[in-house]
């Protein structure tokens, strides 16, 4: 099939390295037009491959363009001291069509890398002055439904509005303080309808429930935080789902729940979740560690 | 940039080209002849052979047989001229020298 196709395709390769050689044999000066169309032509038979034929019909090309700029070093001389006789350049040749394309073809490369380099350095500048872009803030890629995000959690398992602030850890506030601190405020928070009145009257143990957290020596958020992201000043919160072991060690692989709306970013916060397994505080029942998962807020935020 | 001599700049290639006609000084050698010897591309090459053509150190004619009985068409052959000769002598000497020293 494929010989086929090359079979078939030869004759127009064929065609086309005769027509370049025809081509640039007659962009030659005139005197040599005839003959440098006779002598390749003749040449190009020794050529046997396709490849081959083509690249010394491209060679042709590529003479003629070298063959025109010496003729007209050389002829260039003899022309300045005719017209000092004669009063006017008589140049025949298209001696200087090669000057004209060689120029415009350098200026053109120019000019292209000058637009693509002007392009580059107003983007990043205009990306790097604004930290807070308008199209990357508050728009999700994926949004997800505000009802889809805690799913029906196993027994267990509760979702813990966690946050990690890094102008906080800028600021070399311990974290464990802060640990300790949001985990209280999160578990007054996710404390289901607090105010009913069954609860006083519930006959069986309650049971004290502490949802972990990140504990001592969890990383930074700043570590994990994309360079790419901060030079294009995006920021967002990116909500990880964690199954913590009661040996502070994950005992899954974490899972974005809801985007920051940015990949980057959400990329970042898996990433600082698997770092820092071993460095959870494990939930507690009762004072006991428990396994559980919950769900973490990772928010990467720029200093200002 | 290759070292000047009259017109003919002495490019590697050129005192490659130089060589081979100097191999054999009765030879007559067309573009594709010079190209399987050499290596050098056809965009290269042609300009050298006008090059050392023009500056008279090579000649060049039509191959003298008919182009029926070969079965292809004639070719141009080149020859080093006897001025050629001389100074791709020189040349090579000077390079030699140059090397030695």
């Amino acid at each position: 099939m494929s010989r086929r196709n090359e079979q078939s395709r030869q004759p127009d390769l064929h065609g086309v390295t005769h027509w370049l050689i025809r081509r640039a044999a007659h962009r030659a000066p005139e005197s040599l037009s005839s003959r440098l169309e006779e002598e390749w032509l003749a040449d190009l038979e020794s050529r046997t491959s396709t490849l081959s034929r083509l690249r010394f019909g491209l060679g042709c090309c590529w003479a003629t363009l070298v063959i025109v700029n010496d003729y007209a070093r050389s002829r260039v001389p003899a022309a300045s001291s005719a017209a000092a006789a004669k009063g006017f350049i008589t140049l025949a040749d298209r001696n200087f069509g090669y000057f004209s394309l060689r120029s415009g073809t350098l200026f053109l490369i120019a000019g292209l890398h000058a637009v693509i380099f002007y392009g580059l350095v107003t983007t990043l500048s205009h990306t790097h002055g604004s930290a807070t872009p308008p199209n990357l803030q508050n728009q999700p890629v994926n949004p997800v439904p505000p009802e889809t995000l805690p799913p029906p959690l196993p027994p267990g398992m509760e979702i813990k509005g966690w946050t990690i602030d890094i102008r906080k850890l800028v600021a070399d506030v311990p974290p464990k303080i802060d640990v300790e601190n949001d985990v209280t405020t999160q578990v007054t928070e996710t404390s289901p309808e607090p105010s009913t009145p069954q609860a006083p009257e519930t006959p069986t143990h309650v049971v004290q429930q502490v949802t972990g957290g990140p504990g001592a020596g969890f990383p930074e958020t700043a570590d994990f935080y994309p360079s790419l992201s901060i030079h294009l000043g995006e920021e967002g919160i990116s909500t990880v789902r964690v199954c913590v072991g009661a040996n502070g060690r994950l005992t899954s692989e974490p899972t974005t729940v809801k985007g920051s709306g940015s990949a980057r970013l959400d990329e970042g916060a898996l990433k600082l979740a698997r770092a820092g397994s071993g460095h959870y505080r494990a939930t507690t029942e009762d004072g006991q560690p428990v396994n559980s998962c919950y769900a973490l807020g990772i928010r990467f935020q720029l200093k200002r | 940039m290759g070292k000047k001599d009259g017109n003919v700049r002495m490019s590697l290639q050129t005192l490659r080209v130089l060589e081979v006609f100097l191999e054999d000084l009765t030879q007559q050698l067309a573009g594709a002849d010079l190209h399987q010897r050499c290596g050098i591309a056809s965009g290269t090459l042609y300009p050298i052979l006008l090059r050392l053509e023009s500056a008279g150190w090579l000649a060049s004619q039509w191959e003298s047989m008919d182009p029926s009985s070969l079965g292809r068409p004639r070719r141009r052959l080149y020859r080093l001229t006897s001025t050629g000769l001389r100074r791709a002598g020189e040349v090579f000497a000077s390079f030699n020298r140059g090397v030695l020293a």
